[in-house]
């Protein structure tokens, strides 16, 4: 079934990928090939590809069973969050709140993973920031944390 | 010689005390990823990889860290593999079958030390078949034109195909997704922007940092929530810690035949170290098990895939090096970390960049060396790794990870992107589409369209250029063979013993 879904999504997908790349021309073209070509391959390929998953699907194919869907949604949402405050909380607070739900889906207890998530926060800050040269976002502990 | 002396040179780089210091670090970073279930050594140097950039190291020092890394996890997936009967990593599947059992009678520590000297015998073997045959390959490279890049690129694509999984159009599958991302940005040739829905970021392309930290950290994380495992099963009574002579000369012959079968088949594309391990072991056990004591802790069965895995790891850098198209996903990770320093690998690295290529060729001989030293006496302090929990391990490779793109552009876009691309693969590889051939698409997409367009203006559109000489004709039967010929043999063995189950997760 889930083959089914898959080919179905990528006939889907290269029919968008096609209508996309329809109009995609050279102002002033000095090849015979312009930019539309390849994508217009490569949907073509996608589209058989899906067709092929939708007509001859792996048999017995029980992929999404035994799926802990709540923790890995749960984890899945927390590293979205993450993403949306890393620069705004900056490092070390984002860290240590991104810990939490992602420590607890792998088993600790919500002391151990905030815990753990501050020190990693800080360390790696101090780590990558001051001691590597690879900048990261201070965010409001800035003054803390010794600055920029 | 010439060859000889480039070496030399090349050791004249890696001997430098910066590069030999990121070589041993390299070396410990990568047995640790090696050895943790779940990660392997693709994830290893995808998190590296943005962070060595980050923090400006030259371009041959980063590829040294990322080969360290890579040849590192190759010895640290066994250590799991026989104290846990968990492999750390995909090539170090068959390294259980006999490792768990040795140790379980008390000869964990013989395993651990004759694996570890087997893995140093297959490096090695590999690094001198580099030595040897990287520059002839390379220099009879140079006579491809755009034609037969063309060609060889699908060649790769189709061995990839051919020899990966039961799934072969899932692979390809994969690939051309991975190529669709490429085609993401500024066309430089026409001056059209694709598939950008208009939006400033991605007017340049998606960061090749963020699809590969997207594909290999988070949906890996993603992954582990199913595959929690215990340490319950921990054999912690090592034993005699080193082999005797009687045990090296007893696993001598199988670790060098399995060397030279690792090396070969490392080199074709697409085929990689679980492969190699997995042939290894069952030609070991053809050969000389004639007590049937393989799968009950026999030593010939465990140092043979573990030469054989480090062999081939060590052999994926001679299409990378001469040809420029990497044979497996962690190479294409690293052709993807050279271009970010504008270099294209391809043959005329040998010339243009002597001492990337051979600096990387002596950094080898070098780490393996160490990991020989970390992995024999040390080999205790990296028991130790197992036992820090999940909770703590993976939130902290969620930071590293975004450290890692965050410092290529410094935008919430790249990150919300890394997110999204994770979640995507995440689902992709539940349904059995494996993200090496993905990786590989994305790399060579630029690669791959350009070379079919310039070949199409040599001949002014005319298509026959593709197949217009000898060699392009030669790497398109050969692409042809390499899907065919494992679809029949599957279809032939389909009665005899049932294949032997390789994982192609982290491969």
């Amino acid at each position: 079934m889930s083959d089914r879904l898959l080919g179905a999504v990528c006939v889907v997908a290269s029919a968008a990928m096609a209508w996309a790349a329809q109009d995609y021309a050279a102002a002033i073209s000095y090849e015979p090939v312009g930019p539309r070509a390849f994508p217009l391959l490569l949907a073509g390929g996608l589209g058989l590809s899906g067709l092929w998953l939708v007509l001859r699907p792996s048999v017995g194919a029980e992929t999404f069973r035994g799926v802990p869907w709540k923790a890995t949604a749960l984890c899945a949402a927390a590293v979205l969050a993450y993403a949306l405050l890393f620069q705004w909380l900056g490092f070390t607070l984002a860290t240590a709140l991104m810990a939490v739900p992602v420590g607890m889906a792998f088993g600790g207890s919500w002391k151990q993973a905030l815990g753990g998530g501050a020190a990693l926060g800080v360390a790696f800050y101090l780590l990558f920031d001051k001691v590597l040269d690879v900048v990261l976002p201070a965010g409001p502990l800035a003054s803390l944390l010794g600055g920029n | 010689m010439e060859v000889l002396q480039h070496l030399m040179d090349g050791f004249g780089v890696a001997l430098s005390p910066t590069n030999l210091l990121i070589a041993a670090f390299g070396c410990f970073i990568g047995t640790v990823v090696g050895l943790l279930p779940g990660l392997g050594p693709i994830n290893g140097v995808a998190i590296l990889m943005p962070l060595a950039f980050a923090m400006k190291l030259p371009a041959e020092t980063s590829l040294i860290l990322l080969a360290a890394v890579y040849i590192g996890c190759e010895y640290g997936g066994r250590i799991s593999s026989i104290l846990l009967n968990v492999p750390g990593d995909a090539g170090a599947i068959m390294t259980a079958i006999d490792g768990y059992p040795m140790a379980r009678k008390g000869l964990g520590g013989v395993a651990l030390s004759i694996s570890a000297w087997s893995s140093f015998v297959g490096s090695v073997v590999a690094t001198l078949g580099i030595v040897l045959f990287a520059p002839l390959l390379a220099s009879w490279a140079l006579s491809f034109g755009p034609a037969e890049y063309f060609a060889l690129m699908c060649f790769a694509f189709a061995c990839i195909a051919g020899l990966m999984g039961d799934a072969p159009v899932k692979a390809g599958l994969a690939a051309l997704i991975g190529l669709s991302l490429s085609c993401i940005g500024l066309d430089s040739n026409s001056g059209v922007y694709r598939f950008t829905g208009g939006d400033v970021h991605l007017s340049d392309g998606i960061q090749f940092v963020v699809v590969v930290i997207g594909v290999f950290s988070i949906s890996e994380l993603l992954l582990m929530l199913q595959a929690h495992h215990s340490n319950s099963g921990m054999v912690t009574q090592t034993g005699r810690m080193l082999f005797n002579l009687k045990e090296m000369a007893q696993t001598w012959w199988g670790t060098l035949r399995s060397s030279v079968v690792g090396f070969v088949v490392g080199v074709l594309p697409g085929a990689g170290a679980t492969i190699a391990s997995a042939m290894t072991y069952s030609m070991e056990k053809r050969l000389t098990d004639k007590e049937g004591t393989f799968g009950k802790g026999d030593i010939r069965g465990v140092a043979a895939p573990e030469a054989a895995n480090n062999s081939a790891a060590t052999g994926s850098f001679v299409p990378m090096l001469t040809l420029g198209v990497p044979g497996s996903g962690t190479t294409a990770v690293m052709v993807g970390a050279l271009s970010l320093y504008n270099i294209t690998p391809g043959p005329a690295l040998f010339t243009q960049q002597p001492d990337l290529v051979w600096g990387l060729i002596a950094s080898l001989f070098l780490a393996n060396v160490i990991l020989l030293v970390l992995n024999i006496p040390l080999v205790g302090v990296f028991t130790k790794v197992l036992s820090v929990p999940n909770w703590l391990l993976v939130p902290g490779i969620v930071a590293v990870s975004s450290v890692g793109v965050y410092a290529v552009h410094a935008t919430t876009f790249d990150l919300v992107l890394m997110t999204v691309l994770g979640v995507v693969a995440y689902l992709l590889r539940k349904q059995g589409v494996p993200m090496a051939p993905l990786i590989l698409g994305f790399v060579l997409g630029d690669m791959m369209e350009q070379n079919l367009r310039r070949a199409l203006s040599i001949s002014n559109g005319e298509v026959g250029i593709l197949v217009g000489s000898p060699i392009a004709i030669g790497l398109w039967t050969a692409a042809a063979l390499m899907l065919v010929v494992p679809l029949v043999l599957r279809l032939l063995s389909r009665r005899a013993a049932p294949a032997v189950q390789t994982q192609n997760r982290a491969a």
